[in-house]
């Protein structure tokens, strides 16, 4: 249990820097699936930050039961997501979203 | 924790959003795959279900509302203004489902869920709309955006449908992990994930900076699905991508559970103390001017029509966080019945789209030419709904934005009034331009060949739902305060407890 003592700074850094990290990756890369697990990182890093809150406020069960539900939600995230990667693939052959820019005016 | 069963009174009270998500459940069983002859029986039975569905909630809603207590069960409440949003939500999503029949009919139908995914997304937003627990909030949230994600798509046999699908998922993705930051942050700063409870922690939590990095995120949330400038970027390309009438029910239900969620949230300027109120308040007067000038001046440049309506919505988005700048009971009222109007106006709007026929990429003015003259009736109705949408008297419209104008000036906002009163009428622009397409432009010789050469187009349904809503545009601008009175005032006296 050595390595979970970390203090709630520690763990709250490491969520915040995930989190930054995934928003990046979204805006900056051009690649579906790499903004597409951009997107998990950002999730988990909010999980990362709720169950260091969670056991900062004495192992709070709320906070326990919501990380559920996130994982449940970001799984249902990634069904719908990655559908709709496939219905683009079959179109236009490219994962790009550079290339996915036909509803510009 | 008492998790007793609910009583009758509480099964009564959430029969309104299990009834939507149960036919969800159900109609995905009879979609197999058969013959041409049965499945035309299919989809008429799917279709029933779907609206059985909807007309079950919206009796249990009806039903509830002659009550005077207002239930609750765990985390949800189903108060009046829960209520008003269910009836809200039930009868856009009934609008759009009859209006899809004919939709999927001119454009070809496409094998699918899409009535499913509609009432999953009906019961998520009636989650969302009557908690004020963030978890339950956040499901909500994910419960209503999943499956929009994926109706956005439901024209798999075109190319620009899946992108707008793509970039809406991206985008809401980014904006449901904003939100579920903000959540977090709240909830470990106070230990607490109610915000109602959250509000009265006065002291300390409120003032700290990691606090309001909390707020702010979910501010991004919310405001992502009002649509309001800066986070407006997806609603062009994802309203010009999905059918005409599920685009109208994400631009009127998205946005309509969004705002009452935010009136859940922050009731008020003083709910949430004297050091965050101001802040909150701050930031919704720049979304609100920023909105206005936005998207009326891009609504003018757009040739596509379609575009332009979602270029509308946006500024509508602008109107409507007016009124939670000045944040009094009435102004909120004056939301609630600008929404029910909106409701009316924007299903009418899209419904004309599949009302006058147009398929596919046609959504330009162009292809609108003279389209007033060739049906009357719905040149009629889109003239009234038009008007309305651009606020002009004695229209539903113009009360709605008079009654959150009146109350800006009555809180001293008067700039904001002003610049509302001339986003309105830089608005008269657009929306008259599609007016004179209707009826004062001929249509080009191969508009006429192409006409005279189709089949008769099967729109009835579409034309019904069009007539509906300019109806209700006409009895909200003439009969507001029954409107007013028996709905808005009582879900807002709820909300605040001022009774």
């Amino acid at each position: 249990m050595d390595l979970l003592s970390g203090t709630l700074q520690g763990y709250l850094l490491v969520a915040f820097l995930l989190f930054l990290i995934g928003l990046a990756t979204v805006l900056l890369r051009r690649t579906l699936l790499l903004q597409f697990m951009g997107i998990e990182l950002m999730l988990n890093a909010a999980n990362v930050a709720l169950l260091a809150f969670a056991r900062w406020r004495g192992s709070d069960l709320q906070g326990t039961v919501f990380y559920l539900f996130i994982i449940a939600v970001a799984a249902c995230e990634a069904a719908v997501g990655l559908a709709l990667v496939i219905g683009l693939h079959r179109h236009r052959a490219t994962t790009d979203a550079d290339k996915a820019s036909s509803l510009k005016q | 924790m008492n998790s007793a069963l609910p009583t009758s009174a509480q099964w009564a009270a959430l029969m309104p959003i299990l009834f939507p998500a149960l036919a969800a459940a159900v109609i995905p069983l009879a979609l197999l795959d058969r013959d041409a002859g049965v499945q035309k029986w299919i989809r008429a039975g799917v279709y029933a279900v779907a609206l059985f569905a909807l007309g079950a909630s919206f009796m249990f809603l009806a039903e509830l509302g002659k009550q005077s207590s207002q239930p609750s069960y765990q985390q949800l409440r189903l108060d009046y203004l829960a209520q008003f949003t269910g009836i809200f939500i039930v009868v856009a999503a009934a609008l759009a489902v009859l209006q899809s029949w004919d939709h999927f009919h001119q454009e070809g139908w496409v094998k699918g869920e899409t009535i499913s995914l509609l009432l999953f997304s009906v019961s998520g937003m009636m989650v969302f709309a009557s908690t004020t627990n963030l978890l339950v909030l956040f499901l909500g949230l994910e419960l209503f955006s999943i499956p929009l994600y994926a109706l956005t798509a439901t024209l798999r046999s075109r190319s620009s449908s899946s992108e707008g699908g793509l970039k809406y998922f991206i985008t809401g993705a980014v904006a449901a992990a904003c939100f579920l930051m903000g959540i977090v942050i709240l909830y470990g700063l106070t230990g607490t994930l109610d915000i109602s409870v959250m509000r009265l922690q006065a002291g300390t939590p409120l003032a700290d900076p990691l606090f309001i990095v909390g707020i702010g995120l979910l501010l991004v949330g919310f405001l992502f699905k009002v649509s309001a400038v800066p986070f407006h970027q997806w609603t062009p390309d994802v309203y010009v991508a999905s059918p005409h009438p599920i685009a109208g029910f994400m631009s009127v239900a998205t946005k309509g559970v969004a705002i009452v969620a935010l009136i859940r949230a922050f009731p008020g300027l003083t709910a949430w103390g004297p050091v965050l109120g101001p802040k909150v308040q701050g930031v919704f007067m720049l979304v609100a001017v920023l909105t206005l000038v936005v998207a009326n001046l891009t609504a003018l440049v757009q040739t596509s029509a379609k575009r332009m309506l979602a270029y509308s919505s946006i500024s509508h988005a602008g109107y409507l966080v007016l009124g939670l700048v000045a944040g009094t009971p009435g102004a909120l009222t004056g939301m609630l019945f600008y929404l029910a109007i909106y409701l009316a106006m924007n299903m009418g709007a899209f419904g004309l789209f599949t009302a006058f026929g147009l398929v596919g990429e046609k959504d330009t003015y162009e292809d609108l030419r003279g389209l007033g003259w060739k049906h009357p009736l719905m040149g009629l109705c889109a003239a009234l709904i038009l008007f309305s949408l651009a606020g002009v008297p004695p229209l539903g419209g113009f009360y709605g934005k008079y009654m959150i104008f009146k109350e800006l000036v009555a809180t001293g906002h008067v700039n904001l009034a002003i610049l509302g009163v001339l986003a309105s009428l830089v608005s008269m622009g657009y929306y008259l331009r599609f007016i004179v397409a209707l009826f004062l432009q001929a249509p080009t010789q191969a508009q006429e060949r192409e006409a005279t050469e189709a089949p008769v187009i099967q729109a009835s349904l579409a034309r019904g739902t069009v007539l509906v809503g300019a109806i209700l545009v006409v009895a909200g601008g003439f009969m507001q305060t029954v409107l007013v009175d028996g709905f808005a005032h009582r879900a807002i006296q709820g909300l605040l407890g001022l009774r």
